[in-house]
């Protein structure tokens, strides 16, 4: 039992080992799905993590892939599972030293929008979070200029929000040709 | 401003270039503040092109948004195709069979060389060689005669499915592309005769626009921009997907990151595309194309209209709430689209439509690296800059 | 090509003159030279590019001279899909292009909203631009672009005023 128990830690991936010895406290929670390692991370420590793990150098996550978000409020199973938090900042990370892929997802309330921005990090992630605060409304804070991105600058609403209707609100029919600034 | 031209001091000058200019293939946006002829500093604007395809990938079945995929980078939609399918597969735990693996791979490299194709056409034709743009389209006008024969259609595709493709390659198919891929090569050449060791195309894209490697990193570039720096990242070696680790090819990569080796790493890519498509036609397996899963795969036509059946499997497959039903969960998947990697993030909650699905455009990091390569620059080099990312506002914008 | 002004109202006389009305001169002109300012957003713009180029070759039909600048050209293409962003842009190149114009609108996106019922999109740039040829097709085939072109002469030939006229001297 023990033997099998030792061989179960000796494959774990090296980020979760290194992740427990340094950030046990910043872990909500972890799985492996898919081949992809997945952590969930409290929010007011995400960005050391998240900096730990681009600038350790035995794992150097030097590619930041992706940053997007889930509105889980049509969720009730992941709502319940991270204290109601509506909204999940998904981070995708790549290595080019062959550790391979991780996902860092860290839990953001409604009330509390907002969230540390890792543009001092990934100089890519600037439009990332643009593109996250446009359709999501989260805050990043520290941004050095956060827009909106493909929306129009005058629109309202965040379109990728659940409770935002598919068709919109009538700005497609609603149009003031004077107001925009071409 | 290198060359030893005096640098204006007067006033700075803001010039707005695009979202409608010949250059800007479409729907880009830059604001360039200039001094004089120098750039001193680029905004690229985008969201002119966005559609709400992640929106309506919540509101479209899992069949369905192969449809949608299609319109997203329109030089290449088989290689979308072949992205979106594999990550709804991945999250249902299903490997397709061997012959629609190959299938898909050959699609997916004659698309990158639609891709290629176009791409340069176009930078060419920005900088002013208008040959180049008819000959490549002159390849292209064949490449999609084969995907019209195959598909149905010359661009929107839609041809793979989740669980299989369409249907399978039409009889005459292998000897089009052999024909084609064995022309292609001399094809190319002409193009290498004309720009290769051009002086003009050479002064225009030289030292053009360059980008270090961990820069190049950093701002999360990928595809032929990323190994134009000199890093040999490719998902198809890095992380096979579908058969890629059954064919041999070379990563082609350049040193200097600049417009010029931009080009080369392409050119090359093109030949090596060209290996791998006879590869796979060499070693094309037989045996059935779809799966043979009611649960995700249609029925023949023939069954569906002649067999209660075939009907009654088609019926549970087109129905709301019958379809494809991946498990709870979420998946991303990475696959080495013409431009780089184009990732689909799908969250499931169990039901026939995704809860959620984000798009990773490679697109969308080459833009906004797009300051980076500019400023210090010249004005004119913008044109040959940008032409050189190829930057698709489709996949940009979303 | 031909005279095909010479038609209803026109004469030939034993010499070398032909009498006619100056309009069909004109639009015999304009027919035969129309300057597209092609609007490519999409994939539609895709297929416009194949119509110029080697095979299609647009040319035939004296249209080769695309103008990027609108007010040089007497014809839009509008191919592609239209956000709410990029609406202002088109009505703005619309209004800049000079009298006469016409305007054609290719493919299911630009004429209807095709695929894409979504909140950023315009469901067919006819709710604001007057538009007089319609393509079908997503995207249409580079020959409906070419009957597209074709029906646009046909038009000036027969001498009715383009689609926008009325709009712009109400």
């Amino acid at each position: 039992m023990n033997e099998e128990k030792e061989v179960e830690e000796q494959s774990k991936p090296l980020v979760l080992e290194k992740l427990e010895t340094h950030h046990s406290d910043a872990l909500l929670a972890q799985d492996e799905a898919r081949g992809t390692i997945v952590v969930v991370v409290r929010k007011d420590q995400a960005y050391a993590v998240l900096e730990y793990l681009k600038t350790d150098p035995e794992l150097a996550y030097t590619y930041l892939v992706d940053v997007t978000a889930v509105d889980n409020s049509q969720m009730e199973s992941e709502l319940m599972q991270f204290d109601y938090a509506r909204f999940m900042v998904v981070y995708q990370l790549y290595s080019y030293q062959g550790q391979g892929r991780v996902r860092v997802k860290v839990p953001v309330h409604e009330n509390d929008l907002s969230i540390t921005s890792v543009t001092g990090l990934w100089q890519g992630a600037n439009w990332l979070e643009r593109e996250t605060y446009d359709m999501f409304g989260i805050n990043f804070d520290g941004h050095p200029d956060l827009r909106r991105i493909l929306m129009p600058d005058d629109f309202e609403g965040h379109p990728l929000r659940k409770d935002y209707p598919l068709r919109g609100r009538g700005e497609r029919e609603r149009f003031n040709f004077d107001k925009q600034n071409v | 401003m290198q060359g030893g031209l005096e640098r204006a001091t007067g006033e700075k000058m803001v010039l707005n270039f695009g979202p409608q200019h010949p250059a800007t293939h479409g729907t880009l946006r830059i604001v360039l503040e200039l001094d004089g002829e120098s750039v001193l500093k680029a905004t690229p604007h985008a969201g002119y092109l966005h559609t709400g395809f992640e929106k309506l990938g919540e509101h479209l079945d899992y069949n369905q948004y192969i449809v949608v995929t299609d319109r997203m980078n329109y030089l290449s939609p088989l290689s979308n195709n072949f992205g979106y399918v594999l990550a709804v597969e991945q999250l249902l735990g299903l490997e397709v069979t061997k012959r629609c693996q190959y299938i898909r791979i050959l699609m997916a490299e004659l698309s990158r060389l639609a891709d290629h194709l176009l791409w340069l056409g176009t930078a060419a034709l920005d900088l002013g060689a208008f040959s180049v743009f008819l000959y490549s389209f002159r390849e292209r006008e064949k490449l999609y005669s084969i995907f019209e024969k195959t598909t149905g259609a010359r661009l929107t595709t839609s041809y793979t499915r989740v669980g299989g493709v369409l249907r399978d390659l039409y009889a005459g198919c292998e000897e089009d592309v052999r024909q084609f891929v064995g022309n292609f090569p001399k094809a190319l050449k002409e193009t290498h005769t004309l720009l290769t060791r051009n002086r003009i195309w050479m002064d225009r894209t030289k030292g053009v626009g360059a980008i270090s490697a961990d820069d190049a990193i950093n701002y999360g570039l990928t595809g032929p921009c990323l190994r134009a720096t000199g890093v040999a990242h490719d998902i198809r070696k890095a992380e096979p997907y579908s058969s890629y680790d059954e064919v041999t090819f070379d990563v082609p990569v350049g040193t200097n990151g600049d417009a010029y080796d931009r080009y080369l790493v392409r050119m090359e890519e093109m030949i090596q595309s060209c290996g791998i498509v006879t590869q796979v036609l060499d070693n094309m397996p037989d045996g059935p194309v779809n799966l043979e899963d009611n649960k995700v795969t249609m029925p023949e036509k023939s069954d569906a209209y002649g067999h209660i059946e075939g009907l009654i499997h088609h019926f549970k497959i087109v129905m709301d709430g019958h379809g494809v039903q991946p498990p709870k969960g979420e998946h991303y998947c990475a696959t080495e689209s013409p431009n780089g990697e184009l990732g689909f993030y799908i969250v499931s909650d169990g039901s026939g439509t995704a809860y959620r699905i984000r798009i990773r455009p490679p697109s969308f990091f080459h833009f906004q690296a797009l300051p980076n390569m500019l400023e210090g620059g010249m004005v004119s080099d913008t044109v040959a800059v940008l032409g050189s990312l190829n930057v698709i506002a489709g996949e940009l914008d979303r | 090509m031909g005279l095909d002004f010479v038609g209803q109202g026109a004469g030939q006389t034993d010499g070398n003159i032909i009498t006619t009305t100056i309009d069909k001169v004109v639009n015999w002109g304009r027919k035969n030279s129309l300057w597209p300012m092609p609007f490519g957003t999409a994939c539609c713009a895709i297929e416009m590019m194949a119509t110029l180029a080697s095979k299609f070759d647009l040319s035939r039909f004296g249209s080769e001279a695309i103008r990027f600048s609108p007010r040089q050209s007497d014809l839009l293409i509008v191919s592609g899909r239209i956000s709410i962003k990029m609406m202002p842009v088109l009505k703005r190149i619309y209004d800049q292009m000079p009298d006469p114009k016409w305007v054609i609108s290719m493919g299911a996106c630009a004429s209807c909203g095709g695929v894409f019922d979504t909140y950023t999109l315009i469901q067919g740039v006819d709710q604001f631009i007057p538009v007089d040829v319609y393509i079908p097709g997503c995207p249409p085939r580079p020959e409906d672009l070419i009957d597209a072109v074709l029906q646009v002469q046909q038009k000036i030939t027969s001498g009715a005023s383009p689609k926008g006229v009325e709009v712009i001297y109400e």
